[in-house]
C-alpha cells in the first residue's frame, strides 16, 4: 500500500501541495483528477523523489520513502511514466527498453519482461533498432509505458498517458494495465486532464483543488455527484 | 621520401594523442557539460606518478598500468569531491575549478617531483622504421601510439555501445532526471565517466612525454590543441572528437612544415575560426540547436 | 516612452551624475592613498587599476553579455604591443597613445567578434583560446617587427613638470592608471544602466527571447566585443608602460585565464566584482610570494607555493563562495541587516529560494 500523510510541497514561497494525505491500496487504480495547476504533478514527482516535501511523508508499504534519491525509489519497484518527455530520444527503442529493466538482476526474467513489451506495444517491435527520436509523440507514450513494465513495478505512477495518444490505443493500455493489477496486484496512480475517461478504468479517485485534497471517494460514485463534476472535473 | 609523406605521418601520430585529449574533453562534456581544463595538468600528474614508479624500479609496463589507474582514480576524485558540489552553481564556476585544479597540480608536480625537465622512456624505439632499404619516418613506438590510441578507442566504443553499464552511462549523460526514475544511480555513472575520461588522457599523457619531456607545464599543448580538435568536430560527438583531433594533428603538421613552426598554432587558429564560421557547433554536429 | 528616454541619447543612462560623483570620490581617496605610499606600492595600485580596466570589460562581455572569453589577455597584448610600437624610438603624448591602443585593439576585437558571433559557450571559449594561443606567436615570428621573444623596451612616463622634479615616475603611472581606470568604469557604468547595457543582457539571459523582441543578437554581441576588446587595449596600453617591456611570453594563455578567474572570484556580471577580482589577481601573488620566501621552504616548494594557494583559493572560492566576492559581501550585508531587524533586500545573483531540490 502506498500511502501519503500530510504533504506539503512548496517551490521557493510558492506552495504546490498543502496538507495532501491518500492511501492507495494494492491492486487497485487510483485516479487523481484536478485542473491545470492543482499539484498533480507535483504528488507524483514527489512520490518518485523528484522533489522533496518540505513536510509530510510517503510510505511504501509502511517503508518510509520521501527521504530517498530517486534511483533508489525507482528500485523498490515505483515506477513513474513522466509527462510528456519521458522517451531518451538518442537511444534506440531497444536501448530505451531495456534500460526499464536494467536495476533488476534476473536477466532471463529480463529478456522476458522485454518479449512481453513488444508483444503486447506490437508498432515498438518493428522499430527495435531506430532511435527513439523517429518515433511519433504517440508511439514515444507507448514507448514510456512500456519501458515502465519491463522493471515489473508494484506501483505504476502514470503522469497524463492519454496526451498523444488515439484513443483506441490508449483503451488497449489501460486494458492491459487493468489486467496487471487484477492477475499480479500492480497498484496504479493515474493523473489524468480527462476526468471522464480516468473514472471510467479507476476504482478510487481523489480530486486536487490548489494543492488540497477536495474529495476522495469510490470513482464511481464520485462521477455521480453532479455538483462535484461541474465545479472541479468540468463535465 | 617525400616532405609530404614524413609530414602526414608526423601529423598522424601527434594527431592520435590530441585525438585521444579531444575523446577526454568530449566523454566528460557529453556526461556533466562540463570542459575539463585540467585534463592535461592531471594527465601531467599521472606521467609524474609513472615517472615515479620507474624510478623506483618498476618495468615500463607496470608504470604504463600506474599511469592509466592513476588516472581512473585521480577522474573520480576530482568529479566527486570538487565538480559535483558545484553542480548547481553558475555554469562558468566549473570552468574556474578545473583552471584551479590545473594550477594546484602544476604547482604541486614540482614540489613532489622537483622542477627540472625530465626524460621519459618510450616502450618501443623510437628510431624510423625500414622497409627494404627504404627509411620510413615511422617509429615503432609510433606505431604503438596509434595502436593503443585506437585500442583504448575501440575497448570504449564496445563498452559504451554493447554493454548495460555503457547504456546506463550514456542514459545518465542524456538525461539525468529520466535515468533516475528508471533506478540508475546516474551520480555512479557520471563519476565513472570522468574516471574513464581522465584514463584517456593520461594514456595521451604518457605517450607524448618520451617526445616532448616532462615537465610541469608539458601537457598545456597537448590540451589546447585537444580542446581545439574537440570542438572542431563537435563536443557531443566521439567520433567527432577523434576526426577532429586528427585534423589538428594534420594541420600542425603541415602548417609547421611548410610554413615554419612558429606559425602552426596561428595555423590552428585560422583553421578553427574558418571551421566554425560554417558550422559554428563543429563539424559533427548534427543535433538541431535548442534554442527555447 | 519614459521622459528620460527622450530626453538621452540611448547611451547615456540617468544615473551618470551619480557615478561622476563616485568616481570623484574614489578618485580623491586614491590619489591621496598613493602619495602616502612608497613606490613599490604605487606600482602595485597601478597594476590593480590597470587589471580592473582588463577585468571590468571582461566582465561585460562574459557576464553582462554572456560571451565566454578565454582570450582577453590577446586582445591586451594588441594594445600593449599598439604602444610599445608607437613608442619605438619617439616620444608621443600619453593620450594619443592611448586612444590609438584603444581603437587598434577595439577594431581587432570587432573583426574576431564578427566572425565569432555564431559561436556559443565552449565553442566561443575554444576560438578565443585558440586567439590566446596563436597570437603571441606573431611576434616571435616577424622579429624585425615585434622585437622577436625578446620584445620592445617602453619607459616609464614622464610627470608633468608642475608635480615636481622629485615626482616617483610609479606614482604617476598610479595616477594615469587611475583616472584611466575610473574613467572606464564610469563609461561601463553608464553603458550598462543605458538601453544598450539592457540589451546585452537581455541576448544573455535568453537569445531567442530577445531575437524576438526586436533585438539583433549578433549586432549586440559584436558591440560587447568591441567594447570589451577596447577595454583590454587600454590596459594593455597601460601593461606595456607598467611592465617596461612587451613580449610575447607576457601574455600567454595563463594570463587570460587570470583575468577570467579574476572576474568569476570577484563577482561575474558587476563592476564591483570586476574591482575585487583585479585586487585579488594582483595582491595575491605577491602576499603568498612574500610568505613563500619568508618560510625558508625547499627552493621547488617555496617557488610553487604561491602558484598552489592561487589554485587552491579557485576552487575553495568556487566551493565555498559561488557568487564570488561580490556575492558573498552582498549576502553577508543581508545578514547583518536582517540581525537588526531591517528587511534584508535580497541581492542580485544569490539566489536564496530554496526551490526543492532534487534528490540525492
Amino acid at each position: 500500500m502506498l500511502e501519503i500523510v500530510g504533504l506539503t510541497v512548496a517551490y521557493g514561497p510558492v506552495i504546490a501541495l498543502q496538507d495532501v494525505s491518500m492511501s492507495i491500496p494494492h491492486g487497485s487504480i487510483t485516479a487523481v483528477l484536478g485542473a491545470n495547476g492543482a499539484g498533480k504533478t507535483t504528488l507524483v514527482r514527489t512520490i518518485s523523489g523528484l522533489v522533496r516535501p518540505r513536510t509530510g511523508s510517503v510510505r511504501l508499504d509502511h517503508t518510509e520513502i520521501s527521504r530517498l534519491a530517486p534511483e533508489e525509489i525507482a528500485r523498490l519497484g515505483i515506477a513513474h511514466v513522466p509527462e510528456g518527455r519521458g522517451v531518451l530520444a538518442e537511444l534506440t527503442v531497444e536501448e530505451n527498453l531495456r534500460l526499464g529493466g536494467l536495476w533488476r538482476k534476473d536477466p532471463t526474467d529480463r529478456r522476458r519482461a522485454l518479449a512481453e513489451a513488444y508483444e503486447l506495444f506490437a508498432p515498438l517491435a518493428g522499430r527495435r533498432h531506430l532511435p527513439a527520436s523517429t518515433l511519433s509523440g504517440g508511439e514515444r507514450q507507448m514507448l514510456s509505458i512500456a519501458r515502465a513494465l519491463v522493471a515489473r513495478p508494484r506501483v505504476l505512477l502514470l503522469d497524463e498517458p492519454s496526451l498523444g495518444l488515439a484513443g483506441r490505443v490508449l483503451g488497449q493500455i489501460m486494458a492491459r494495465i487493468k489486467h496487471l493489477v487484477r492477475e499480479r496486484g500492480l497498484t496504479v496512480l493515474l493523473i489524468e486532464q480527462n476526468a471522464r475517461s480516468a473514472l471510467s478504468i479507476a476504482d478510487e479517485a481523489v480530486v486536487l483543488s490548489l494543492g488540497r485534497v477536495a474529495a476522495a471517494d469510490r470513482a464511481r460514485r464520485l462521477a455521480g455527484e453532479e455538483g462535484l463534476r461541474h465545479a472541479y472535473l468540468g463535465f | 621520401m617525400g616532405r609530404f609523406v614524413v609530414l602526414t605521418l608526423n601529423g598522424l601520430t601527434e594527431g592520435a594523442i590530441y585525438a585521444a585529449m579531444a575523446l577526454a574533453l568530449v566523454m566528460i562534456w557529453r556526461a556533466t557539460r562540463v570542459v575539463n581544463f585540467a585534463q592535461g595538468a592531471m594527465a601531467m600528474f599521472t606521467t609524474y606518478l609513472a615517472l615515479f614508479a620507474l624510478e623506483r624500479g618498476a618495468p615500463y609496463w607496470a608504470a604504463f598500468i600506474v599511469a592509466l589507474l592513476c588516472g581512473l582514480l585521480l577522474g573520480a576524485v576530482v568529479e566527486r569531491v570538487l565538480v559535483r558540489p558545484v553542480e548547481s552553481a553558475p555554469p562558468l564556476n566549473v570552468v574556474i575549478l578545473t583552471l584551479g585544479v590545473l594550477l594546484v597540480l602544476e604547482a604541486l608536480a614540482p614540489m613532489l617531483f622537483g622542477g627540472q625537465i625530465r626524460s621519459f622512456p618510450a616502450a618501443f624505439s623510437i628510431v624510423g622504421m625500414r622497409v627494404g632499404s627504404l627509411a620510413i619516418p615511422f617509429s615503432p613506438f609510433d606505431l604503438f601510439t596509434l595502436g593503443s590510441v585506437l585500442g583504448l578507442m575501440v575497448i570504449l566504443l564496445l563498452l559504451f555501445q554493447k554493454t548495460d553499464l555503457g547504456l546506463r552511462m550514456r542514459a545518465a549523460a542524456f538525461n539525468a532526471e529520466v535515468s533516475r526514475l528508471l533506478g540508475i544511480r546516474v551520480g555512479r555513472m557520471l563519476t565513472l565517466g570522468w574516471a574513464l575520461a581522465s584514463m584517456v588522457g593520461a594514456l595521451a599523457g604518457v605517450l607524448i612525454a618520451p617526445s616532448l619531456l616532462l615537465y610541469p607545464t608539458y601537457m598545456d599543448q597537448v590540451l589546447v590543441f585537444g580542446f581545439t580538435g574537440a570542438i572542431l568536430g563537435g563536443l557531443d560527438s566521439p567520433p567527432g572528437a577523434v576526426v577532429g583531433g586528427l585534423a589538428i594533428g594534420f594541420a600542425l603538421s603541415y602548417v609547421g612544415g611548410y610554413f615554419g613552426s612558429d606559425l602552426e598554432t596561428v595555423g590552428a587558429l585560422v583553421i578553427l575560426v574558418a571551421v566554425l564560421m560554417i558550422r559554428p557547433r563543429g563539424l559533427f554536429a548534427w543535433q538541431s540547436q535548442r534554442q527555447v | 516612452m519614459s521622459l528620460s528616454a527622450l530626453r538621452w541619447p540611448p547611451f547615456v543612462s540617468p544615473t551618470l551624475g551619480r557615478h561622476l560623483a563616485m568616481a570623484l570620490g574614489a578618485a580623491v581617496f586614491l590619489l591621496l592613498v598613493s602619495s602616502q605610499i612608497g613606490a613599490y606600492d604605487d606600482y602595485n595600485l597601478a597594476a590593480i587599476a590597470l587589471f580592473a580596466i582588463a577585468t571590468a570589460g571582461l566582465t561585460v562581455l562574459t557576464g553582462v553579455n554572456g560571451q565566454l572569453s578565454l582570450g582577453h589577455g590577446a586582445l591586451m597584448a594588441i594594445g600593449a604591443y599598439t604602444t610599445s610600437l608607437l613608442l619605438r624610438g619617439r616620444e608621443l603624448p600619453l593620450m594619443l597613445v592611448l586612444l590609438a591602443s584603444v581603437t587598434t585593439a577595439a577594431l581587432i576585437g570587432a573583426v574576431f567578434g564578427v566572425a565569432a558571433a555564431r559561436l556559443r559557450g565552449p565553442y566561443l571559449a575554444g576560438a578565443t583560446l585558440a586567439l590566446a594561443l596563436g597570437l603571441p606567436q606573431i611576434p616571435t615570428r616577424y622579429k624585425g617587427v615585434f622585437g622577436g621573444e625578446e620584445g620592445l623596451t617602453v619607459s616609464l612616463p614622464a610627470p608633468p613638470n608642475w608635480l615636481g622634479v622629485d615626482f616617483p615616475r610609479e606614482r604617476w603611472l598610479a595616477w594615469i592608471a587611475i583616472a584611466a581606470a575610473l574613467a572606464t568604469m564610469v563609461l561601463l557604468a553608464n553603458v550598462l544602466q543605458s538601453s544598450v547595457g539592457r540589451r546585452f543582457k537581455a541576448v544573455r539571459d535568453h537569445e531567442a527571447a530577445a531575437a524576438l523582441c526586436g533585438i539583433d543578437v549578433a549586432q549586440t554581441q559584436v558591440q560587447a566585443f568591441v567594447l570589451s576588446s577596447g577595454c583590454a587595449g587600454l590596459a594593455g596600453s597601460l601593461f606595456a608602460y607598467w611592465s617596461g617591456v612587451t613580449a610575447p611570453g607576457g601574455f600567454s594563455i595563463p594570463l587570460s585565464l587570470q583575468l577570467l578567474s579574476a572576474v568569476v572570484i570577484g563577482g561575474l556580471g558587476t563592476l564591483a566584482g570586476a574591482v575585487w577580482g583585479s585586487i585579488v589577481l594582483v595582491l595575491l601573488p605577491t602576499f603568498t610570494g612574500g610568505m613563500a620566501s619568508n618560510l625558508n621552504l625547499p627552493s621547488s616548494v617555496g617557488n610553487n607555493l604561491p602558484l598552489a594557494i592561487y589554485g587552491a583559493v579557485l576552487v575553495l572560492a568556487m566551493l565555498v563562495f559561488p557568487y564570488g566576492i561580490h556575492g558573498g559581501l552582498g549576502r553577508l550585508l543581508g545578514l547583518v541587516r536582517a540581525r537588526w531587524g531591517q528587511t534584508s533586500t535580497n541581492h542580485k545573483g544569490v539566489v536564496d529560494w530554496d526551490d526543492p531540490a532534487p534528490g540525492g
